[in-house]
C-alpha cells in the first residue's frame, strides 16, 4: 500500500518542499534525493502555555538514520509523539510519501508503516511478552481466539535476535529488569514491518552486548530501506549510526547536518548553546548572530 | 532477576515442598487454590458447628459430619442463592481489572426487574393472554437490551465525557434507584409469567433431573479432558516445555471427580414430599404402598392415603437452571478474559492504559463495551432474582454492588487494575454466599453475620497482598 | 389514579360522616407539610382537605420542602393567618418544638399528624405501630394455634421491626410459655428486601427440614419471598405467612390464601380522623373529649401526652371486598389468578 502512494505522489512533492530563504540549499538536497518518507512542518504543541514544540520541521528519508538531539525538556519525544498519534499537534502537517496525512491517534500512525519503541517502553506491565508484542494486532486461530502458541513461537524468534539469553516468556513483564523490558519495547517495533521506526533512547537501559546487537539492527534495517528517527543522548552513538542529525532547544530546531558536516564539539555547541556551526542548516532555534 | 534458565529445569525445584511443587507442575494459580481451601473449611466448620450445637434437635442428611450444612438441599440452595451474584461478579471483574467501577448495577437490577415484571404483568399478560409462550421470551429479551443499553449509557459517560466511572455510578446508583420506584411507585408486581418463574430455579420440577444432570456431567469431563489433551498438542506442535505427564492425570482427575462429586450432591437431593405428591397426582403415577414415616422424602400408599415414608415413590432434583447458567456466563466470560483479543486488551488496558492506547487499542471503545457487558450481565442477574422471587419490587438487588465488588475483590482482584479471575471472582461469590447462608441456618444474629462478612472481606485482600508479596 | 379514585370517595365519605355533627361553620385548619416530595402526603393533603372543605370550615397550608428552617418559618406564616388549628408533620420533632410553643402562646391549638413531636399541649395522631405486630400474630395464631412458628424481621436498623416483633411476641406468649408454640428461626433482613427474606426462610426450611407451621413475616414485600421459599417446597397455600402494607401483590396472595393476612394502614383513614379532630378543636371541644383520645406516652421522651392511635385494618380473604370498595385495589388486581373467593365472583 506505501509503495503505491509513494509512486503517485513522487512529483507533488518537489512543490512543498520548505521555501525558506535560509533552508534553500536543504531544498535542493531533498529533490535529489527524491520524496521524503515522512516529512513534518511547522509542528507546534502547548501544554498549558508551555510551548512544547514550537514551529519544528524534520524529515526522514527511505534507508536514513536521522538522530533527534537536545539537552532534557528539548521537547524531542514530545516533536515523535505527534508522529506516532500519542498527542495531537495544534499546528502543522505531516506528510508521508508526500501525501498529507491526519494522524490522530495510535492506530493512525501504524496504518501508515510509523512503529515506535517509547521514551517511557509503553508496556502494559501485567502481561507476557508475547501479549505485549502483539498488544492491539494479535495473532487469531481459525476460531478467532488467541492463538498464544503461535505468537510466544514468534515472540521466542524475534527475542533471540536482539537478547539471545531472554527465557522468561510466561512471566509479566513487571517482573523483567529494565534491559529485558526494552528489548521487548524493541521487538514489538521491529516485528511489524515497520517503515518508519521512531526510536526514543532505545538503549538507555542496555548493556554492551545488547547495544551494540541494537547497533547492528539498525544498520541492518537501514539496508532494508527503513527510515529511523533516532532519539539518544550518546553522542557516540549518534555520530555511530545517524546519516543526518537534528538539534532541538526549548521546542526549537536549531539545526540539522549531517553527521558527516559536523564534529561532536559543534554538535554539542548546538546543544547547549543553540550556535548552528558552518556545516549545519539553521533553523528557528538557531541563535540569531551565529546563523 | 538475572536471566534465569528455562523454569522447568530450574535448579530451585529440588529445594521445593510437595504443594509448590504440585502448583508449579500443573500451573494451577495458588490463589484459586487457597481459596477453594477457605472454602472447604468454612463449609466443614458449619457441618460440625451445627452437629454439635444444633438447638433445634433434628436427624440431618449431612454427608461427611453429619451437620445441616454439608447436605445435599444446603448445598443445592446455597448455588442457586449464589448464582446471580456470581454472574455479575463476572462483569465486575472485568470493569475493575481495567480500572473501572460500577456501582450502579443494584439499582440496575431493580429497574430492570421492575421493567420487565410490569412490562409482563401489565401490557403483555393482557395482550397476548396468561400464560402465552412468547411472554418469557419477549421479557428475557427486554431485560437483556435495558441492562445492555444502561450499560451503553454508563460507559458512554465514562469514556466519552470523561467521567470517572465512580462518579457516574454513584450518580446512577441514586438515579436508577428513583427510576425503579418512579416504574412501579413503591408496589410489587407479582406473579410472574409461569414460564419466566422456571428460570428462577425455584420450581424444583424444571430443574435438570438426574439424567440430564449426569448428561452434563460427561460433557464438563469429556470438556475438561479434551482442553488439557489440546493444549499439550498446542505446545508440542511449538516444541515449548510440557507439563509433566502425571500432573496432566492429576489436573484431569481432579476436575473430574469435583464434577462427579458436585453432580453426585444435586442428584441425591430430592423434591420435597409435598411437590412430589403433586406431581404424581398430577401424571397420575402408581405410589408404590407403605407404611407412614414422618421423616422420610419419599411418598407412598397407606391405604387410600398418599403419605411420606423412607422406600418409596421419590424424585431427585439436578441442577437447577439459574446455576446452569451461571457456569455458562462462568465458561462464556472465561474464554472472554482470556481466549480473545477483547480480554487481552481489557487486562493491557488495567495494567497500563497509556501503554494500552499507544498500542492501538481503542480503549475508549473498549470501555463502553465491557459496560455493556456489565448491563448485560445485570439483565441476566435481574431475570434470575425476579424470577426466583416470582416477584418484582424496586428494592430488589439493592445493595448488590456491594456484594458483587466484595466477590470481585476476595477473588482476589487486584483494585489498581490489571490482575483478577473470572474464577476468582465467583469461587469468592460463593464464599461469601456460604458464610452469610451458613450463619442464618444457625441462626446467628445478623449484626454478627454483616461483622463476618465485613472482617473476610478485608482478611482475604490483606492474605492476598501477603501472598504477593512473598511472590515478588 | 389510584389516589384520585380514593380522594374523590372520601369526599363523598367526609360529607355523610360530618352530617350529624353540629357545628359552626367558618373556622380556619392550617396543616404544615413537612414536604411533598414524598408521594403520600399529597394524598393525605387530599383527603383533609375535603373533609374540613365539606364541614364548611377553611383550609391552609404550607409545604416546608424538606427543611426544619424552612418549616419554623412556615409556622410563624401560618400563625399570623390565624387559623383555630395548626397541624403540623414535623420534619424534625425536635427541632420543631419552639414553633409549638409559638402556635400555643397564640392560643391556637395544635395536632402532631403521623410525625410525633413531644409537646404536652398537643395531640397526636397516628396508627398503633405495636398494635400492627400484633394484629399479625392474631391472625395467624388464629390458623395455627400451635405449632413451630418462624419470624422474618426486618431492617435491624429500624426500630418498627423491633417494635412489631415485641407486639407478635405479647400476643404468643401464652402459647410460647405452654410450650405450644416454638420460635425455631428468628432473624433481621438486611433492607426489609424480599430477596434477602426468601434466602432467609430458605435457610429456616433447611435447617428445620421443613417442621415450620407459620412465618410471621412483617412486611408484604417479604411475604413475597417467604412465599417463594415456601412453594419451592410444595408448601405455599399450607403454611400461614403474614405481612403488612396492603401491598397489592400481597392482597391478592390473600386471595390465593398463600398469604394469611396483610395488616394495612389506610393513610385516608388517618387523615379522615385528624381532620375530624381539628374540626372539633376549632370548634372548642376539649382535647381529652375527642372520641378516641387516650393518653400516650411511648415517645422518646416520655412525655404524656393526648393521643389518637388508630387501629390497622387487617386484610384476610375474609374482607378483601372492603379493600376493594375502599378503591385501594381493582377486583382485577386482587383476584387474577384466584378461584375460590367469595369477593371475587
Ligand atoms: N503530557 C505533558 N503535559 C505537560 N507538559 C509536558 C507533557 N509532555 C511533555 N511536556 C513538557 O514538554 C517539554 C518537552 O518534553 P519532552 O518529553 O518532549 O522532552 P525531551 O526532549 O524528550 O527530554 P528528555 O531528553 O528528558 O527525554 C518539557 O518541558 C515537558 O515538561
Ligand atoms: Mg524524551
Amino acid at each position: 500500500m506505501a509503495k503505491r502512494t509513494a509512486k503517485k505522489t513522487a512529483l507533488k512533492v518537489v512543490k512543498k518542499t520548505p521555501a525558506k530563504k535560509a533552508s534553500a540549499p536543504k531544498a535542493s538536497v531533498a529533490v535529489a534525493r527524491g520524496t521524503p518518507l515522512v516529512e513534518m512542518k511547522d509542528i507546534s504543541i502547548a501544554f498549558g502555555g508551555i510551548k512544547a514544540v514550537d514551529h519544528a520541521s524534520i524529515d526522514l528519508y527511505p534507508g536514513e538514520v536521522v538522530g533527534l538531539l537536545g539537552h532534557n525538556g528539548a521537547g524531542k519525544s514530545t516533536l515523535i509523539k505527534i508522529l506516532s498519534g500519542a498527542y495531537k499537534r495544534d499546528v502543522g502537517q505531516i506528510f508521508v510519501d508526500g501525501k498529507e496525512i491526519s494522524i490522530t491517534n495510535p492506530r493512525d500512525a501504524k496504518a501508515n508503516g510509523i512503529e515506535t519503541i517509547y521514551q517511557t517502553l509503553a508496556l502494559a506491565d501485567n502481561v507476557d511478552a508475547a501479549g505485549n508484542l502483539y498488544l492491539g494486532r494479535e495473532l487469531k486461530t481459525r476460531l478467532g481466539t488467541l492463538d498464544d502458541v503461535a505468537m510466544e513461537d514468534a515472540t521466542r524468534k524475534v527475542m533471540f535476535k536482539l537478547n539471545p539469553n531472554f527465557r522468561r516468556f510466561k512471566e509479566p513483564v513487571s517482573k523483567l529488569s529494565g534491559g529485558q523490558r526494552q528489548s521487548v519495547a524493541i521487538a514489538r517495533a521491529i516485528h511489524f514491518n515497520a517503515r518508519i521506526l521512531i526510536m526514543d533512547e532505545p538503549t538507555a537501559a542496555l548493556g554492551p552486548q545488547e547495544t551494540a546487537q541494537v547497533g547492528e539492527l539498525i544498520k541492518q534495517l537501514k539496508a532494508e530501506g527503513i527510515g529511523i528517527f533516532l532519539i539518544s543522548h550518546d553522542l557516540h552513538d549518534v555520530f555511530d549510526l545517524a546519516d543526518r542529525l537534528v538539534v532541538m532547544k526549548n521546542g526549537k530546531v536549531v539545526g540539522t547536518a549531517y553527521t558527516k558536516d559536523v564534529t561532536h564539539d559543534e554538535v554539542l555547541g548546538m546543544i547547549i548553546a543553540g550556535k548552528c556551526p558552518k556545516g549545519a542548516i539553521p533553523g528557528p532555534g538557531a541563535l540569531r548572530d551565529a546563523a | 532477576m538475572s536471566n534465569t534458565p528455562n523454569t522447568s529445569q530450574s535448579p530451585a525445584v529440588e529445594k521445593e515442598g510437595p504443594i509448590t511443587r504440585l502448583l508449579r507442575a500443573t500451573e494451577i494459580d495458588a490463589r484459586i487454590l487457597g481459596m477453594a481451601a477457605a472454602l472447604l473449611v468454612i463449609w466443614a466448620g458449619f457441618d460440625i458447628y451445627s452437629r454439635l450445637f444444633s438447638t433445634i434437635g433434628f436427624d440431618s442428611d449431612g454427608l461427611i459430619f453429619g451437620g445441616s450444612f454439608i447436605t445435599p438441599r444446603n448445598l443445592w440452595n446455597l448455588l442457586n442463592q449464589t448464582a446471580s451474584i456470581a454472574i455479575m461478579s463476572t462483569g465486575m471483574l472485568l470493569l475493575i481489572v481495567m480500572r473501572q467501577l460500577d456501582l450502579s448495577i443494584g439499582s440496575m437490577l431493580s429497574t430492570v426487574a421492575v421493567a420487565i415484571g410490569t412490562l409482563q404483568v401489565f401490557r403483555l399478560a393482557p395482550a397476548l393472554g396468561e400464560g402465552n409462550r412468547a411472554i418469557w421470551i419477549i421479557a428475557v429479551f427486554g431485560a437483556l437490551a435495558l441492562g445492555s443499553f444502561m450499560g451503553w449509557f454508563n460507559g458512554v459517560l465514562v469514556a466519552y465525557a470523561r467521567i470517572p466511572a465512580f462518579i457516574v455510578t454513584l450518580g446512577g446508583l441514586i438515579a436508577y434507584g428513583g427510576l425503579a420506584w418512579a416504574i412501579i411507585r413503591g408496589e410489587t408486581v407479582a406473579p410472574m409469567d409461569s414460564t419466566f418463574e422456571l428460570l428462577g430455579g425455584n420450581v424444583p420440577q424444571y430443574s435438570l433431573g438426574v439424567f440430564w444432570s449426569w448428561v452434563v456431567a460427561v460433557v464438563a469431563i469429556s470438556g475438561i479432558v479434551y482442553s488439557i489433551w489440546n493444549s499439550r498438542r498446542q505446545r508440542q506442535r511449538f516444541n515449548f516445555p510440557l507439563r509433566p505427564m502425571w500432573a496432566e492425570w492429576f489436573l484431569g482427575a481432579a476436575g473430574s471427580v469435583m464434577v462427579g462429586l458436585l453432580t453426585w450432591v444435586v442428584t441425591i437431593y430430592p423434591w420435597a414430599p409435598n411437590v412430589i405428591k403433586q406431581w404424581a397426582t398430577d401424571h397420575h403415577i402408581t405410589v408404590p404402598a407403605g407404611i407412614e414415616d414422618k421423616d422420610g422424602n419419599a411418598i407412598c400408599m397407606a391405604g387410600e392415603q398418599m403419605v411420606r415414608c423412607v422406600h418409596g415413590y421419590i424424585v431427585y432434583t439436578g441442577y437447577s437452571i439459574p446455576f446452569m447458567i451461571a457456569v455458562g456466563v462462568g465458561l462464556a466470560m472465561s474464554f472472554v478474559a482470556t481466549r480473545t483479543s477483547f480480554g487481552r486488551h481489557i487486562y493491557a488496558t488495567g495494567g497500563n492504559p497509556e501503554a494500552a492506547e499507544l498500542s492501538g487499542i481503542n480503549t475508549k471503545k473498549l470501555t463502553v463495551k465491557v459496560f455493556i457487558l456489565m448491563g448485560f450481565l445485570v439483565g441476566i442477574g435481574s431475570i434470575i432474582t425476579s424470577a426466583r422471587l416470582n416477584a418484582a419490587t424496586n428494592s430488589l438487588g439493592q445493595s448488590n454492588e456491594l456484594y458483587v465488588i466484595a466477590a470481585v475483590v476476595i477473588g482476589g482482584t487486584s483494585l489498581s487494575g490489571g490482575i483478577g479471575t473470572v474464577s476468582g471472582a465467583m469461587l469468592g461469590a460463593l464464599l461469601m454466599q456460604s458464610l452469610q447462608s451458613g450463619m442464618t441456618l444457625l441462626n446467628f444474629e445478623s449484626a454478627f453475620r454483616d461483622m463476618v462478612v465485613g472482617a473476610v472481606l478485608v482478611a482475604a485482600v490483606f492474605v492476598d497482598q501477603l501472598y504477593r508479596r512473598s511472590v515478588k | 389514579m389510584k389516589n384520585i379514585v380514593k380522594a374523590v370517595m372520601l369526599g363523598a365519605l367526609a360529607a355523610t360522616a360530618m352530617g350529624g355533627v353540629a357545628n359552626a361553620a367558618g373556622k380556619t385548619i392550617a396543616v404544615s407539610w413537612k414536604t411533598f416530595q414524598e408521594e403520600r402526603w399529597k394524598g393525605d393533603e387530599a383527603t383533609i382537605k375535603a373533609v374540613v372543605e365539606a364541614a364548611g370550615d377553611k383550609y391552609i397550608s404550607s409545604d416546608a420542602q424538606g427543611s426544619a428552617q424552612k418549616q419554623a418559618a412556615d409556622i410563624e406564616g401560618l400563625i399570623a393567618q390565624k387559623p383555630d388549628v395548626i397541624m403540623v408533620v414535623a420534619f424534625d420533632a425536635d427541632a420543631i418544638l419552639p414553633s409549638i410553643k409559638k402556635i400555643s402562646d397564640a392560643g391556637i391549638k395544635s395536632i402532631a399528624y403521623d410525625v410525633q413531636f413531644e409537646d404536652p399541649n398537643a395531640l397526636y395522631i397516628t396508627f398503633d405501630n405495636v398494635g400492627v405486630g400484633r394484629i399479625m400474630a392474631k391472625e395467624v395464631l388464629k390458623v395455627k394455634p400451635e405449632g413451630n412458628y418462624a419470624f422474618i424481621k426486618g431492617d435491624k436498623g429500624d426500630p418498627n421491626a423491633t417494635f412489631l416483633f415485641q407486639g407478635q411476641l405479647e400476643v404468643l406468649k401464652a402459647q410460647m410459655d405452654a410450650g405450644k408454640i416454638k420460635n425455631v428461626c428468628e432473624t433481621f433482613t438486611d433492607g426489609w428486601k424480599p430477596d434477602n427474606a426468601q434466602k432467609n426462610m430458605e435457610q429456616c426450611l433447611t435447617s428445620t427440614k421443613n417442621k415450620v407451621d407459620a412465618v410471621l413475616s412483617e412486611n408484604d414485600g417479604m411475604a413475597s419471598g417467604v412465599v417463594a421459599a415456601l412453594k419451592a417446597q410444595g408448601m405455599a397455600g399450607t403454611v400461614p405467612v403474614s405481612g403488612q402494607d396492603g401491598d397489592l401483590a400481597a392482597i391478592n396472595r390473600v386471595a390465593l390464601g398463600t398469604q394469611t393476612v396483610s395488616v394495612w394502614k389506610d393513610t385516608a383513614q388517618l387523615g379522615k380522623a385528624a381532620a375530624n379532630a381539628a374540626i372539633a378543636l376549632a370548634d372548642g371541644t376539649a382535647i381529652d373529649k375527642i372520641p378516641g383520645v387516650a393518653k400516650f406516652n411511648g415517645g422518646k421522651k416520655k412525655v404524656e401526652m393526648n393521643a389518637i392511635l388508630l387501629a390497622p385494618t387487617p386484610i384476610t380473604k375474609d374482607n378483601i371486598g372492603d379493600a376493594i370498595k375502599a378503591g385501594h385495589i381493582t377486583k382485577e388486581q386482587a383476584c387474577a389468578g384466584v378461584k375460590d373467593n367469595a369477593a371475587c365472583k
